[in-house]
């Protein structure tokens, strides 16, 4: 039996050392916002924080973990940096199908939290091994730099309009 | 002309006599050194395995996955054409089954098949040709013991004169010694074992010890390593800097047990192959032997020598996250390439992120700048099954053009050795076909 903390909780799970961690928080835990995207660590959309490293949860042994601290997707907002790429993902309106979306915040975030300022060569070492089939990329960039800086990188959505406003 | 002719007859006569003469077989049964995991003691049955697995027979008569232990039919691809390992299983039709005790020890440490013809030097007769009877007949006994399967061996496609078995007798006088391992008295028992368990079981030499232009071991370049099927064998001497003088006794241990060693590489193809078949079930005892004799190897430098920079200086510039140092402008293709596909697993300061097995900084693949086994791995990847976890790297000859597979290879020598890689697309190219 192992125990993982997740989130800050405690999740005592009873799974082969060598399942792979993205396995155990979709189909053990039932924690499905990290997403399965290529299974071999070439496409960043399962992506998750272990001691605020991104790493990709598709090829990573939950035996290898021990108590390090695990972040997901479910619970980055609930750091300062994962609150303003959250809240820049939603202005800039980032997000076309979603599906890597999961991975491209907990990257962005992990990329914020090391690197407050980050020039575009830091965001493109930071970002380049999360895969966008959508090609948001220019959105992306816009909203870790707005993130960053808290300045309107390029144009803004209804999202961020105030309440009550006519839409 | 009568004169010709005694000339020619003494010729022919001595050429005949030197034939014979230098394929004298060694008639001793041979004595085996003592051998952990196979003492006098143990029944025949366990002995064999042991050997059987020492010997790593499984990696050429085993096709992987295919589920016919022993089968046969791993395609052994040569400049001059393809062999295919042959059935050792029991069964009579298409194995050994009809063998007797002498027909196996002969083939075995003599290179000659029930019928008579010889065997090539893919089977490393050359090696076993150490081997004692006693030890031979317990691989016997074991592979005996298995279940027999029916798998007709494959023809050999090979061009003439390769395929002459004939001409091998010639190869033999030329290049090959029958006879049995002979102890040093003045070296300590352990070093004897270990010898025993390098040459004549693990058969060392026939990937690290560089080959003649008649494909015969160079003897007085023992281990100093080559190229083979497009994978380098490093070279194992106990040179400093170009062999493993500088790993301790633990490094390579932990190399030939699990595959890796911290800050000095993990094995990957043929090597990788060796450890999991292999290498990872000696015991204690005698992988400690092995490292002994290593470690009495004489120092070479080999051809095209590897020095390691442990302390390469854009590795020591990057934090986990981000290069720094680089020479390497951030357009640089191969850095374009490493950031979106490596740089998450391998890190920028080569500490490997998932697992240690990733970790490049110290590696002697990242220090040759011919880039051999970076091109490799690169094309073919990596999955290792038996140090816990599996140890995986996706393969992207599928993914990556030669050209990209170039770039990519120069830039992670670059960064990592801190060298000038020379890897060129053609050079990609031609390791595409190989392994």
């Amino acid at each position: 039996m192992l125990s993982l903390s997740i989130n800050g909780q405690s999740y005592p799970v009873d799974v082969p050392d060598d399942m792979p961690l993205l396995w155990v928080l979709r189909d053990v835990i039932g924690l499905t916002g990290t997403k399965f995207g290529c299974g071999i660590a070439q496409c960043g959309a399962c992506t998750v924080h272990l001691d605020g490293q991104p790493v990709r949860s598709c090829v990573l042994p939950v035996g290898s973990l021990g108590n390090r601290a695990i972040t997901t997707i479910e619970a980055i907002g609930n750091t300062p940096a994962g609150q303003k790429i959250q809240q820049a993902w939603l202005e800039v309106d980032v997000v076309q199908c979603g599906y890597c979306q999961s991975g491209q915040i907990m990257s962005a975030t992990a990329l914020l939290q090391r690197t407050p300022n980050p020039t575009d060569a830091d965001i493109d070492a930071a970002m380049a091994g999360n895969i966008c089939r959508c090609a948001t990329y220019v959105r992306i960039r816009a909203a870790i730099k707005q993130a960053a800086t808290g300045k309107a990188e390029i144009l803004q959505t209804m999202v961020s309009a105030p309440a009550g406003a006519a839409s | 002309m009568t004169r010709f002719l005694i000339i020619v007859v003494l010729l022919a006569l001595i050429g005949v006599g030197a034939y014979f003469y230098l394929n004298r077989t060694d008639a001793s049964d041979g004595t085996a050194p003592v051998i952990a995991g196979a003492p006098p003691s143990a029944s025949v049955l366990a002995r064999g395995e042991y050997l059987t697995k020492a010997a790593d027979c499984t990696a050429c008569h085993t096709v992987s996955g295919s589920g016919k232990a022993f089968a046969g039919g791993f395609p052994f691809k040569l400049p001059f054409g393809t062999i295919y390992s042959s059935n050792i299983t029991a069964d009579v039709a298409t194995g050994i089954g009809s063998w007797s005790d002498d027909d196996f020890v002969r083939a075995v440490r003599e290179g000659i098949r029930k019928d008579g013809q010889h065997l090539y030097p893919a089977f490393p007769y050359t090696s076993y040709t150490q081997l004692s009877r006693n030890d031979v007949l317990a691989i016997k006994a074991y592979l005996f013991s298995l279940p027999k399967i029916s798998q007709p061996n494959k023809a050999n496609e090979l061009s003439f004169p390769y395929n002459q078995r004939w001409v091998m007798g010639f190869w033999n006088a030329a290049f090959f010694k029958n006879q049995r391992f002979v102890a040093d008295s003045s070296k300590s028992p352990e070093w004897n074992s270990g010898k025993y368990v390098a040459v004549a079981l693990e058969h060392c030499g026939e990937c690290h010890t560089p080959r003649n232009l008649g494909f015969g071991l160079e003897h007085g370049n023992e281990l100093a390593g080559q190229e083979l099927q497009g994978w380098r064998a490093y070279n194992i001497t106990s040179d400093q800097v170009h062999g493993i003088g500088a790993w301790s006794d633990g490094e390579i241990a932990a190399y030939l047990t699990t595959g890796h060693a911290e800050g000095r590489g993990s094995a990957a193809g043929p090597m990788a192959e060796a450890v999991q078949n292999s290498l990872r079930f000696l015991q204690p005892a005698d992988t400690a032997a092995l490292v002994t004799y290593l470690r009495t190897v004489p120092a070479r430098e080999g051809k095209d020598p590897i020095s390691v920079d442990v302390k390469a200086a854009p590795v020591i510039a990057s934090s986990n996250a981000a290069p720094g140092g680089d020479s390497a402008s951030a357009d640089n293709p191969g850095l374009r390439l490493f950031e979106g596909a490596c740089a998450s697993c391998h890190q920028w300061n080569g500490q490997g992120q998932q697992t240690p097995y990733a970790s490049l900084l110290g590696t002697r693949g990242v220090n040759d700048v011919q880039g051999a086994n970076v091109t490799q791995i690169l094309l073919h990847g990596s999955d290792m099954r038996f140090a816990g976890p599996n140890i995986f790297m996706p393969a992207f000859g599928d993914a990556y053009s030669n050209t990209e597979i170039a770039e990519l290879s120069n830039y992670v020598i670059g960064h990592f050795g801190n060298k000038q890689g020379a890897v060129t697309p053609d050079d990609v190219a031609a390791r595409r076909k190989q392994f």
